[in-house]
């Protein structure tokens, strides 16, 4: 599967995706944003958290906070950027633009929206839980504080890059093909005997 | 779907499951407090202490103070995420996963951790240098860039490995490829 043309692929792949995520991360945060609020505000009373996209940063506000505050801005492409990994691993491939590998990685993007989602959701509570004081111990339990904190580091540390290589593994490879190339492969080694 | 791809997908799930599981626990055992102190932490500040000095040979005047390169213009703090333990991690997690002899899975670990640290090493510089004399692109290139490029070395040199273990391991191979099966 890795040989030179395959590397030439991901390396397609790799400057296509920087040059898709750099135009067109923003309306991509305000759809995640827009997701995350929705999950958050479905366990909230009242739902009070609203989360605002612009320029790199996802800006966290509550309709509780004091008016003349400073509102925590939450760095978005620290989230998302891993669409970069995703698009080249989908690149390696022998075939990239044949149709059902295209719905593959159509399926496994989407898959990765809902991560980046849940990952926002992450965010927010994380700093609800350590940044803002006594607010945070009033209203979270060690146990909330923990399951927070410790789930956005974990994206932070290992799941932002483990997400891609694991959707790339479950949709993105195809076990259906791979006995069709031991025939191909006996072929030429006799031509080169 | 024949039953030998049912088989291969069943395999191929498997190994998911593993590297999931593999890569909580490493989590798990990296992000504790004592780890983080006696192990993370020093080994970060070597990745600064190697940097500096490289940069140093380079002609940047970088001073270092724990996990922190600083020059009179610029200065980073190198932090989880930067130190490659997150790629390592994620290679660790996939050799370990996958169906091989031990032997060949603590080659690989040992070569695996080495090539990434290098390019590691690669990145703290060029990122430093970035800082510097190109400041303006040192968010993207330290985020998007360099990051992406980390992982996907660590990706690659994964399946460049495993695709070396399919003469000892066919059988169970998540690839799918089951010999036994030719016919």
């Amino acid at each position: 599967m890795l040989n030179g043309r395959a590397a030439l692929r991901g390396l397609a792949g790799f400057l296509l995706a920087l040059a898709f995520w750099f135009g067109f991360s923003r309306p991509y945060e305000r759809a995640i944003a827009a997701g995350a609020q929705t999950l958050i505000n479905l366990f909230e009373s009242p739902d009070v958290t609203r989360l605002q996209p612009g320029n790199g940063e996802i800006l966290l506000d509550r309709r509780d906070f004091p008016p003349g505050s400073a509102r925590p801005g939450l760095p978005g492409p620290d989230i998302h950027f891993n669409f970069v990994l995703l698009v080249t691993l989908f690149a390696l491939d022998r075939k990239p633009l044949r149709g059902e590998h295209v719905a593959r990685f159509l399926a496994a993007a989407a898959a990765l929206f809902f991560v980046h989602v849940v990952a926002l959701v992450f965010q927010v509570h994380s700093v609800y839980v350590t940044s803002l004081g006594a607010w945070s111990e009033a209203n979270y339990g060690p146990v909330a504080r923990n399951f927070w904190a410790a789930g956005f580091h974990f994206y932070q540390i290992a799941g932002r890059f483990a997400a891609p290589f694991a959707l790339w593994w479950l949709f993105g490879r195809r076990e259906e093909e791979e006995p069709s190339e031991r025939p191909r492969r006996a072929g030429k080694k006799k031509r080169r005997g | 779907m024949s039953e030998v791809l049912v088989s291969a997908r069943r395999r191929s799930v498997g190994f998911l499951l593993r590297f999931v599981a593999l890569l909580l626990v490493f989590y798990l055992i990296v992000a504790s407090h004592p780890v983080n102190d006696a192990v993370i932490v020093p080994f970060t500040a070597a990745i600064a202490s190697v940097s500096g000095r490289l940069l140093n040979a380079f002609g940047e005047k970088a001073e270092v103070a724990g996990t922190e390169i600083r020059s009179s213009s610029f200065g980073v703090n190198i932090e989880n995420g930067c130190n490659g333990v997150e790629t390592a991690l994620l290679f660790g997690s996939a050799v370990l996963a996958f169906p091989a002899s031990w032997k060949r899975r603590l080659l690989g670990l040992a070569a695996g951790f080495v090539a990434i640290q290098v390019l590691n090493l690669l990145r703290v510089i060029t990122l430093f240098w970035i800082g510097i004399h190109r400041p303006a692109l040192f968010n993207s290139s330290h985020t998007v860039i360099w990051q992406s490029v980390v992982v996907l070395f660590g990706v690659l040199l994964f399946l460049l490995w495993a695709s070396r273990q399919r003469p000892l391991s066919a059988e169970r191979s998540p690839t799918g490829r089951d010999r036994s099966r030719k016919g």
